[in-house]
């Protein structure tokens, strides 16, 4: 809302407080200033009138003209001017050399194209008055003296404050509810507002009310007034009147509306103007009636949903209530006599059917803020006052008025000591009410402390801890103090989901991968890809703002393979990229479950070439570190297992898929899909991995290790190859060696470990077979094993060996 | 005697120099110390020496001895030398550059965020999370917030179909699943989960339907931060923030609390930060976080007595907060992943 430096003035003495000051207090009372301008001629003393004797074109310019301008000091001075506006004898404002203009040019006796000119001769625009028509502010109509200082003509400028009004703060959407604010932060009084039109209520019409009927049956209008004004005369309103619009940013139509938006500025009430000629018998406001149709002000017709309340005569929806004015019963140059509605509307609908129409009118703006009840009535009778004095308006008696006030001024009690309580510092109770006092609230001692009556104009404030607020307003928050020092709480320790993100980040890190951060949202192409098309509606949004941005995430993989692109596009070397954030994934059971993924992307071939070359990124190097991230996730390598990952974001053959045994992780590694990614523009292959676990799986606090003593005993290794076809997997052979080489230790020494060191396939072999080789390892806990005991242990693991179908244990 | 003993030692320094690897110097050794060594031979000659003799030679001999077993010695450490230079191959030149990729870096996001919650956990605030997409009670009815606020708009808030169910966030009746609009539908989960007194600080990913721009982003990043116990007060909130703005930017911010308006504080705040040391946003007060004292009605909501509980709260954006610290004027860097703007904040 736009406020004006001398509005205020008109509601408080201002007198030795600055504009500047006004801007600095009223953002420390919750008013947010957002600009400040300045509105008017700013003080410019040596631009003044003067008269355009005769002119003629430049020499070496065609759009330039040499005019000989007289200011009336006698002389007659040469100015260069590229405006076409203007005819000799015309009087426009002349800025003399010294002159420094509102947008900081200076003004100096200078030579344009080798022509002398003294001065400059200026449009609105550049006197900083807003634009206006082309070329030169041409004052003759104004008929001014020659030399007249232009300030005499203007006036003093004005500064205009734009704020921006929390939604809780319906009441300074009114010059007054701003300047009482104001007030009680710089210890002013709010000057008294005067209002001649007496106050008094009719609850029916009288003979000579231009209305037979004003009703209301709609829940929505619980209060509605109505004023008769006769022998109305519609035509420009007054300067004053058309400069303090102008000021808020209005744009000045005739007496009658522009007096109505005056006091909706000053009050923050908004009024509304029927032609009375226009309205057929009475007024109501009424639920609108199935397929009613209105076309408003603006010129759109809208179909009225039913229900929704409208002020109406005998045959017709006249005004959306609250909202919009129809065009067919506003005020006109030929209105003579008008019906002034003043009115509360239920806020939330106002709001509601605002949204709904898609129009957001001044008037809908303060209804649905919950405009103060208590000043209908009387911003009925300012209007009065001003349509009397500037319309000639008569008055045909009280205003009509149905139903009553739905709110009034509310009684808080508030407990003694409490507000200081809620600051923690010590206030004195007398300080407080005197600040409530300064806002108008009226304070009484009560048997547990104090009766603060707040005024109906304030319904933000009902309950004490509303009234620390005000407090806290007027006192100033600069006063409280920084609180005690506090301790942590023994025990309390970050969400294990947070503590897994910082730890797997490092790990990352440490491994040479760079952190990335993509968009949550995606096309609907990439969750296609990823999940398939039935199970991607799955997570498809309702309401997305635009094509690429439909759906959410499944997977950090395509961002990461996007951002491995988008590198290499700039010649930029990404190296490893990894990201840790929720992805969703729809569940068997029909549910969409979060979960918390780690992925990662490296490009096969290294980017930068190196004098000694390192040993590539591969599909089992991703394995590892899978691995080593779900180990940090509390999943351990033995819940894990890998098999053949098939389509989606991975290529068919070269990738792994994860399965978790305890069911909380998944995931995949290996190469990305090689169509996919070269259509990315990736050229080499790219290796990933992503692991991904529910955020159930952290519920779990995870356990603290207990020691295990080990032997001092040296181990026993022994080797066992076995040929296998081709398509037996390596974990099946390597679990079918464990089986053996543990049922072979039995009870009696342990088998510490199983290790695939040789994989093997060509020459020596039967066609389609490889040949895995293992070094198993076993221990004694309490003495050295026996060659005996060894070789037994090893007959057994190859008995168990070859019971496998086509299996063969080379010897 | 003297003499003899002087060629042997010279026929062996001059054996000696064809020594190069350790079979040679065995070798060598053999033939000169070993049993049947040159020296070893003239040794075994003493005996048939006179008592008179025997001291003068004995210290001749001694002499040699010592001579050739410092041959040896040298010829130990040159064949060593020699494998040593054998089992390593051409010398490293350390000017040369690693071939190996150096360590990664954190996003700047998350360098803030783990910077900020660490200044946080000192003041005995734990980390607290909760799912993305929320019921609208937890995101809006427990908070406070009208049935009509804009917010809930369709025009500002990404929802999910009606079909949707969410695994993490259940739905009650027909209420509607969306993108969370910030991380307090964490706050309430907290308190409705935990007794109090507890401390919290809930950083997380946010939406809202906005279009992408310098300063506007679909998804956003919040840290948002809850203390209930009892008599917490406006001082606390105050003595809180102004550590925060110490320990994020420096000893000589200052902050100020601005009145403002939010559904689920009162009194409301907008926290502005003054720093001599923000580039060209340096010494003016911008505005950096919304906070206050949790509104009784949310305690309400959330199952917390208003007569014994009360909180204070606040949220930050970790954007703003990476944008102000590092100086970076456009939010779709943090998003579009260009490695020569990751790798400016390790």
């Amino acid at each position: 809302m736009k406020v004006s430096f001398q509005a205020l003035s008109r509601h408080l003495d201002l007198a030795g407080v600055t504009a500047e000051r006004v801007a600095e207090v009223l953002p420390m009372l919750g008013l947010e200033v957002e600009s400040v301008t300045t509105f008017g001629l700013a003080p410019l003393p040596l631009v003044v009138v003067g008269e355009i004797k005769s002119f003629e074109k430049h020499p070496k310019a065609d759009r330039l003209s040499v005019c000989q301008v007289d200011v009336g000091d006698g002389a007659i001075r040469q100015i260069v001017c590229g405006a076409k506006n203007f005819k000799a004898g015309d009087r426009v404002p002349v800025a003399l050399p010294g002159t420094v203009m509102p947008g900081g040019f200076a003004i100096s006796v200078s030579k344009l194209r080798d022509v002398d000119s003294a001065g400059m001769m200026c449009s609105s625009e550049e006197l900083g008055l807003g634009k206006g028509e082309d070329g030169l502010l041409i004052l003759t109509p104004r008929q001014p003296a020659l030399g007249t200082p232009l300030n005499a003509l203007f006036g003093a400028p004005d500064t205009v404050l734009e704020i921006s009004v929390t939604p809780n703060r319906g009441d300074c959407l009114g010059i007054r509810g701003v300047a009482r604010d104001l007030a009680a932060a710089l210890g002013l009084a709010l000057k008294p507002l005067t209002v001649k039109t007496a106050a008094g209520l009719a609850t029916t019409p009288s003979a000579s009310d231009a209305v037979k009927f004003v009703r209301s049956s709609s829940e929505f209008c619980p209060y509605y007034t109505l004023r008769t004004l006769k022998n109305v005369k519609v035509g420009p309103s007054p300067e004053w009147l058309r400069r303090d619009l102008e000021a808020a940013g209005l744009r000045p139509i005739n007496n009658v509306v522009d007096i109505t938006n005056w006091v909706l500025l000053e009050l923050g009430q908004p009024l509304h103007a029927f032609d009375a000629k226009k309205v057929s018998q009475g007024i109501e406001a009424r639920p609108a009636r199935e397929g009613e149709e209105i076309v408003l002000l603006d010129g759109k017709k809208v179909k009225l949903e039913t229900g929704v309340c409208v002020i109406a005569d005998a045959q017709r929806p006249l005004v959306v209530a609250g909202v919009m004015g129809g065009v067919d019963s506003g005020v006109t140059d030929s209105t003579t006599e008008i019906l002034l509605e003043a009115a509360w509307f239920r806020p939330g609908e106002i709001r509601r059917v605002a949204r709904r129409i898609g129009v957001s009118t001044d008037s809908s703006h303060r209804f649905a803020r919950d405009v103060d009840p208590a000043g209908v009535e009387l911003a009925s009778r300012l209007a009065t006052d001003l349509l009397i004095e500037h319309a000639g308006a008569q008055v045909a008696g009280p205003a009509i008025a149905v139903g009553k006030p739905p709110r009034a001024d509310v009684t808080i009690e508030l407990p003694a000591g409490y507000v200081a309580a809620k600051l923690g510092t010590p206030i004195a109770d007398a300080d407080v009410n005197a600040a409530f006092a300064r806002l108008g609230f009226t304070v009484k001692p009560s048997a547990t402390g104090f009766s603060v009556l707040v005024p109906s104009f304030r319904s933000d404030v009902s309950r004490p801890i509303d009234l620390v607020e005000e407090f806290i307003r007027i006192h100033g928050t600069d006063k409280v103090p920084a609180g005690r020092p506090i301790a942590p709480l023994p025990g309390d320790d970050d969400a294990l989901t947070s503590v897994f993100t910082r730890e797997v980040s490092a790990r990352l890190v440490g491994a040479g991968f760079t952190e990335c951060c993509h968009y949550s949202l995606r096309d609907a192409a990439e969750l296609e890809r990823t999940l398939g098309a039935d199970k991607a509606a799955l997570v498809a949004m309702d309401n997305p703002l635009t094509a690429e941005q439909t759906h959410l995430r499944a997977s950090l993989v395509p961002g990461l393979a996007g951002a491995l692109a988008l590198n290499l596009s700039v010649h930029a070397d990404p190296r490893g990229l990894f990201e840790v954030g929720t992805v969703f994934r729809p569940q068997a059971d029909g549910t969409v479950r979060e979960f918390i993924s780690v992925a990662f992307a490296v490009v096969a071939e290294p980017v930068t070439r190196s004098w000694k070359s390192r040993e590539a990124f591969d599909a089992l190097r991703a394995k590892r570190l899978l691995q080593d991230v779900a180990a940090l996730a509390g999943v351990t390598a033995v819940r894990l297992s890998f098999a053949t990952a098939t389509g989606g974001l991975w290529q068919a053959d070269h990738a792994a898929a994860l399965v978790d045994r305890g069911r909380a992780a998944e995931g995949a590694c290996g190469v990305l899909d090689l169509r996919w990614t070269r259509s990315l523009g990736l050229k080499s292959s790219v290796i990933a991995g992503e692991v991904c676990f529910p955020r159930t799986a952290f519920v779990e606090a995870r356990k603290i290790p207990r020691f295990e003593a080990f032997s001092s005993f040296p181990p026993v290794t022994k080797d066992v190859a076995v040929i296998v076809p081709v398509g037996v997997a390596a974990a099946e052979v390597e679990s079918r060696v464990r089986q053996g080489a543990s049922k072979a230790a039995g009870k009696e020494f342990v088998l510490e470990s199983v290790n695939c060191f040789d994989v093997f396939t060509g020459p020596g072999l039967p066609e389609g077979h490889r040949s895995l080789a293992f070094e198993i390892r076993w221990r004694h806990a309490a003495r050295t094993l026996t060659d005996e005991e060894t070789n037994q242990a090893l007959g057994v693991v190859i008995a168990t060996l070859e019971k496998g179908a086509g299996w063969t244990v080379r010897r | 005697m003297q003499q003899q003993l002087a060629q042997l030692v010279a026929a062996a320094t001059q054996e000696a120099a064809a020594v190069a690897t350790r079979a040679e110097l065995e070798a060598f050794k053999a033939r000169v110390v070993g049993p049947n060594g040159s020296l070893t031979q003239v040794m075994k000659g003493m005996a048939t020496l006179s008592k008179e003799e025997r001291p003068v030679v004995g210290k001749l001999i001694n002499e040699a001895k010592k001579a050739v077993e410092e041959l040896i010695s040298s010829l130990l450490v040159k064949v060593e030398n020699s494998e040593i230079a054998a089992a390593l191959g051409a010398p490293v030149d350390p000017t040369l550059p690693s071939p190996d990729a150096p360590v990664g870096s954190l996003h700047p996001l998350s360098r803030t965020r783990e910077r900020i919650l660490a200044s946080f956990r000192k003041l005995g605030f734990v980390v607290a999370d909760g799912p993305e997409v929320e019921t609208e009670w937890h995101c809006f009815d427990a908070l406070n917030t009208p049935a009509d606020h804009p917010a809930r708009d369709m025009q500002d808030t990404l929802y999910m179909p009606k079909a949707f169910r969410s695994a993490d966030a259940p739905r009650k009746g027909e209420e509607a699943i969306l993108l969370r609009t910030h991380t307090s539908s964490v706050q309430v989960r907290t308190m409705l989960s935990r007794k109090p007194p507890f401390r919290i600080v809930a950083p997380g990913r946010c939406f809202r339907r906005d279009a992408v721009d310098a300063t506007h982003s679909a998804n956003f990043h919040q840290v948002e931060g809850l203390w209930i116990d009892r008599d917490v007060t406006l001082a606390d909130l105050r003595g809180v923030l102004d550590f925060f703005v110490k320990e994020t930017f420096g000893a000589d911010a200052e902050i100020r609390l601005r009145p403002s308006f939010f559904p689920f504080t009162e009194p409301s705040f907008e926290m502005d930060l003054r720093s001599p040391n923000l580039g060209r946003l340096s010494n003016r007060w911008l505005e950096i976080m919304g906070c206050g004292l949790v509104d009784p009605k949310v305690l309400e909501l959330c199952g917390l007595d208003p007569n014994e509980w009360s909180g204070l709260a606040f949220g930050l954006g970790l954007e703003r907060i990476a944008m102000l610290v590092h100086g970076i004027d456009d939010i779709r860097h943090f998003y579009n992943n260009d490695t020569r703007f990751l790798r400016q904040f390790a």
